[in-house]
């Protein structure tokens, strides 16, 4: 193996695991015990990158959690998932998984949830900007196949559902929110993260709306998404969620060609 | 094409409104790559705005050049996409590696001054620059070990990287100053291995003494010694571009603008001296 790659191999197994100091310090010159001090400052780097990385992805949870405790969840995250890219953008895509088996996940069961609502809501931020729809497309359509056509959603559009309130809980720890922070705990939402604009919007839908959105989203075709949201709920309105999601530009396009799923 | 003389800052997320409201007289603005390797959404529109006022500088932070095991081929096809979008003055990015094994350590770890070492930088300069179709610079590092066996300087391995390349060199003059103190070397004999014509940039920035050596932190103003190392660097090197690197306990915008006036400052007399 040539000398370079021993030595990052030798100095990576000393920054992941102190005990390994002594494989990075004959590679350096100096005093042993200095460069393993040394060496601590490269572990605090990587652990200061993490933690911002998924402040940055996550600020509600730091938030919720405070700094000292997220710094702990960022140690775990590390030791459970490490970096793999040079892109920080890429990092915290585990962290509900990490917290769900953390004991901070167990004693805030909720926080799962609200990272899979934050880790969606940080991928919208970044995600192509939607180009401009004109719904006249579809009024356009004969009449039989406007149920057979398929959305294009804007990038980033996701949904989670969860039996907490993630929404309100997402919500009062916005900046700038201002109402009261009281949460009615006895009930589920499901988030719908879209980007509106440059703006990334989080809205509670009820059970038909995600109904129509899943399976919309997934790539079946209108009719067929409308008829799985009325069996969800018998008072569901196409018409109502259609206005809203074409205004908002979350839906930004129309396929229809035949479905292939 | 950035004049020798200008000084920027980084442009960091809690100035972007003042920067833009402001205009501040500025000889370009410098961002991390990575933080815009995005599709698009608020972030790109703000750097699209940058770029429609300023000169920019692409500075790249986690390539990881220097990783023995392989070139992140995905994390060069983002930069790629990036200066295709953007059409940036500068790109840069660092004599270092940062992963290997898979494994990111998020950081700018120094590589040893070996032949080996040498030869993979410049098959690695080769392989970013004709992705990027033009020249990058390469900076070097702060470090907090040295290295046994080493075959040259650090500086003398950047110069035949850049002969050998035809890369430039962003000279980051605290780094120098940082490993000078923590390994007990001379700062100016480092200069002695460069030629003007080599210098595409030079990086200003503070940082934290502490009792295992001083640490590389981009949190306060330019120390006086750094000022004296660039007044020298620009006697010796002719004025380059120069940025104010700022990345933590950010101050007031107000603060980075007089720290580039005063960069502004010395590279302006150092031209007079060099005229």
């Amino acid at each position: 193996m040539p000398d370079l790659l021993a030595c990052e191999h030798d100095i990576a197994g000393a920054l992941c695991d102190t005990r390994e100091s002594a494989r990075a310090v004959r590679w350096l010159t100096g005093d042993a015990a200095l460069n393993e001090r040394r060496l601590a400052i490269y572990r605090a780097n990587t652990a200061a990158a993490t933690t911002k990385a998924l402040g940055a992805a996550y600020p509600v949870i730091e938030q919720v959690l405070g700094p000292s405790a997220f710094a702990i969840l960022a140690r775990d995250y590390q030791r459970l998932a490490p970096s793999t890219s040079g892109d920080l953008n890429e990092l915290g895509a585990a962290l509900a998984d990490v917290v769900a088996g953390h004991e901070m996940g167990q004693s805030l069961p909720y926080l799962a949830d609200l990272a899979r609502l934050e880790w969606a809501a940080h991928r919208a931020y970044g995600a192509a900007d939607a180009l401009p729809f004109d719904a006249r497309a579809i009024a356009q359509l004969p009449a039989q196949q406007q149920a057979t056509i398929r959305f294009v959603w804007a990038g980033g559009t996701a949904l989670v559902a969860s039996r907490f309130p993630i929404v309100r809980i997402w919500r009062i720890h916005q900046a700038g929110f201002d109402g009261e922070f009281s949460v009615d705990w006895s009930t589920g939402e499901v988030a719908l993260v879209a980007r509106e604009g440059l703006r990334v919007a989080v809205h509670a839908v009820d059970g038909g709306d995600a109904a129509f959105i899943a399976a919309s989203l997934a790539g079946e075709p209108v009719g067929a998404a409308a008829e799985r949201a009325l069996a969800n709920d018998a008072g569901f309105d196409l018409g109502r969620l259609l206005t809203w999601l074409i205004t908002a530009n979350v839906i930004c396009a129309i396929h229809n060609s035949e479905w292939e799923p | 094409m950035i004049s020798n003389l200008a000084a920027g800052i980084g442009l960091r997320q809690p100035h972007y409104g003042e920067v833009f409201e402001r205009r501040p007289a500025l000889g370009f603005l410098e961002v991390h790559s990575e933080n815009f390797f995005l599709d698009g959404g608020a972030s790109m529109r703000v750097l699209e705005r940058a770029r429609a006022a300023y000169p920019i500088s692409l500075h790249g932070v986690g390539l990881s050049l220097g990783s023995a095991d392989a070139l992140a081929e995905q994390h060069l096809a983002k930069l790629q996409r990036l200066v295709e979008r953007i059409e940036p003055d500068l790109v840069s990015e660092h004599l270092s590696w940062g992963a290997v094994g898979g494994r990111h350590f998020n950081d700018l770890l120094p590589l040893p001054s070996t032949r080996e070492a040498l030869d993979l930088m410049c098959a690695r300069v080769d392989r970013v620059q004709s992705a990027l179709k033009r020249p990058i610079l390469i900076e070097n590092v702060s470090a907090y070990v040295a290295y046994r066996g080493n075959e040259m300087s650090e500086f003398g391995l950047l110069a035949e990287l850049a002969r050998r390349t035809g890369c430039g060199l962003l000279l980051d003059l605290n780094n120098l100053y940082v490993n000078a103190v923590n390994f007990g070397l001379d700062p100016l004999a480092a200069l002695n291995e460069l030629t003007p014509a080599m210098i595409g940039e030079i990086h200003l920035a503070g940082h934290t003494g502490t009792d295992v050596g001083l640490i590389d932190t981009h949190g306060t103003r330019v120390c006086a010694d750094v000022w004296s190392l660039y007044d020298e660097a620009c006697r010796r090197l002719g004025p380059h571009p120069t940025l104010i690197e700022w990345d933590t306990d950010l101050p007031t915008l107000d603060v980075l603008l007089d720290e580039a006036g005063i960069a502004a400052s010395v590279a302006a007399r150092s031209e007079v001296a060099h005229a």
